[in-house]
């Protein structure tokens, strides 16, 4: 296997940047500590990546950090972009509020966007969709501090009506009715997939959507090819292939959320194209209360084809 | 009427590695101003190396003892590049008309199984268009200018991508 693409090492990014989970408080990131890690599975590739990120005295230099971060996300977005992904969240997000406000839900919905980045999905719903009409509000929460400083900054360039936030997407004071993220899921391993997923369980959660790339044979290819033409940067170069490669089965998806989420019916959603046997890039992790169940299938119409087995 | 064929295709050209370059180095959601202004940015960028190549076509034909021939050559020369040139631009617009389609996977697939290989070939498509122009060519000056022009066009693209790297790396000093 080739040492960039093994699922078992974390993304670069997910290692060069550190917070305390409790302060949210920005930790020190000794370019040494990273190194050693992807030393250890024997990736050159990130290596090379990280030896050529600055420091200061063995510390990797915060602002250079914050702007190879922002500017890895606005390259990601560019990759949202041309995968129309605000087109495909919202095509299924409108039905499920559909259904939710059918089943007798009458106040303001929240949609919690984990882990949002510099807030594409939010941002894009903000602009291209009339939330007051659908009564909902947006929120985006990430740990990254400068992340979230884009985001709020981007959206009041655009003067959009959504709002970000530095923090716990699931702390009550920022949880939400519906919950969705891309690209997010992978970084959950092992048990922190169901730890996560649990997190979900709160009296006023109705629903989720999860996007992640979905994993097949060649993904890890076609994710070098494109990233390879389209990304600028190293780091998003290695850790776009390998999060590709790190992407969890549907299987993995799903049973770790019924069992960590007895209350809600989870399945996959939009895992083919169509009616062939080609694999969507993406596919989603979707959950909802089961009393929903009816009316959101309904709702789906046409679309019911692309509904996993959601129990 | 080649010559012009080719102008076009130069502009055409300068066009989409406008709109390439600043691809990914804007977050904004509403990109219709940005990309206008980055296609036009690519379009005089076009027009600078097509008058750059018209300079020299003149100056080689003045400088040159048998015009007449020379510009035979180069029309000759001109007319094989657009059976390589033509198909290729073709097909990028054919698949750029695809996404006017209201459905997420065609236009995704044609982001992912085209336009990506497509840009990425768009070096070979223009060594290879050149070479199969002068290849038969006659005279030596239809060769080096062939070549000049080869060299001007694939500089393009690394220009404006430079030029749009440097003001993406002020943006990012003026925010962090």
């Amino acid at each position: 296997m080739i040492a960039a693409w093994n699922p078992a090492q974390p993304e670069i990014t997910d290692l060069i940047i550190r917070h305390d989970v409790q302060t949210l408080k920005r930790l020190p990131v000794r370019k040494a500590e990273v190194l050693k890690v992807f030393s250890g599975y024997g990736n050159s590739k990130a290596c090379r990546a990280i030896a050529g990120l600055p420091d200061k005295e063995g510390v990797l230099d915060e602002r250079a950090i914050d702007q190879l971060l922002v500017s890895t996300h606005w390259e990601m977005q560019r990759l949202a972009e041309e995968f129309y992904h605000g087109h495909r969240i919202w095509d299924l997000l409108r039905r499920l509020l559909v259904a939710i406000r059918k089943s007798g839900f009458r106040e303001t919905l929240r949609v919690v966007d984990v882990g949002c980045g510099i807030g594409y999905t939010s941002r894009w719903l903000a602009a291209r969709v009339p939330l007051a009409e659908y009564g909902i509000e947006v929120l985006g929460i990430d740990l990254n501090s400068a992340l979230i400083r884009e985001a709020n900054r981007l959206a009041a360039l655009e003067k959009l009506d959504c709002r970000f936030f530095h923090g716990d997407a699931f702390s009550p004071e920022h949880s939400g009715n519906i919950f969705l993220s891309t690209g997010v899921i992978h970084h959950f391993r092992g048990s922190a997939l169901g730890d996560f997923l649990h997190r979900h369980d709160q009296p006023e959660t109705l629903a989720f959507l999860h996007y992640d790339f979905q994993p097949w044979m060649l993904a890890p290819v076609g994710s070098w090819f494109f990233h390879y033409l389209r990304m600028r940067t190293a780091v998003a170069k290695h850790d776009g292939v390998l999060s590709a490669a790190r992407a969890h089965q549907a299987s993995t998806l799903v049973e770790a959320s019924r069992s960590a989420l007895p209350e809600f019916a989870s399945g996959i959603y939009g895992a083919r194209i169509w009616k062939t046997r080609a694999p969507r890039v993406f596919h989603t992790l979707l959950g909802l209360r089961r009393p929903l169940l009816p009316e959101f299938r309904q709702q789906l119409g046409v679309r019911i084809g692309r509904l996993g087995e959601l129990r | 009427m080649t010559l012009l064929s080719l102008y076009v295709l130069a502009l055409l050209d300068g066009l989409l590695c406008g709109a390439r370059v600043a691809m990914g180095r804007s977050a904004v959601i509403r990109k219709r101003v940005y990309y206008v202004r980055a296609q036009v940015k690519g379009l005089a960028g076009a027009q600078i190396v097509s008058t750059i190549a018209l300079g020299a076509l003149l100056l080689v034909s003045a400088q040159s003892a048998h015009r007449a021939a020379l510009r035979a050559d180069l029309e000759a020369a001109a007319g094989r590049m657009l059976w390589i040139f033509l198909p290729y631009a073709a097909l990028v617009l054919g698949n750029i008309l695809l996404r006017l389609l209201p459905s997420t996977d065609i236009r995704s697939a044609t982001s992912v199984m085209m336009l990506g290989p497509l840009t990425a070939i768009r070096p070979l498509i223009m060594i290879a268009g050149v070479l199969y122009g002068i290849s038969k060519s006659t005279l030596w000056e239809t060769r080096v200018l062939g070549l000049f022009i080869l060299a001007l066009m694939l500089s393009l693209e690394l220009v404006l991508n430079f030029l749009a790297a440097r003001q993406q790396a002020r943006e990012l000093n003026a925010l962090l």
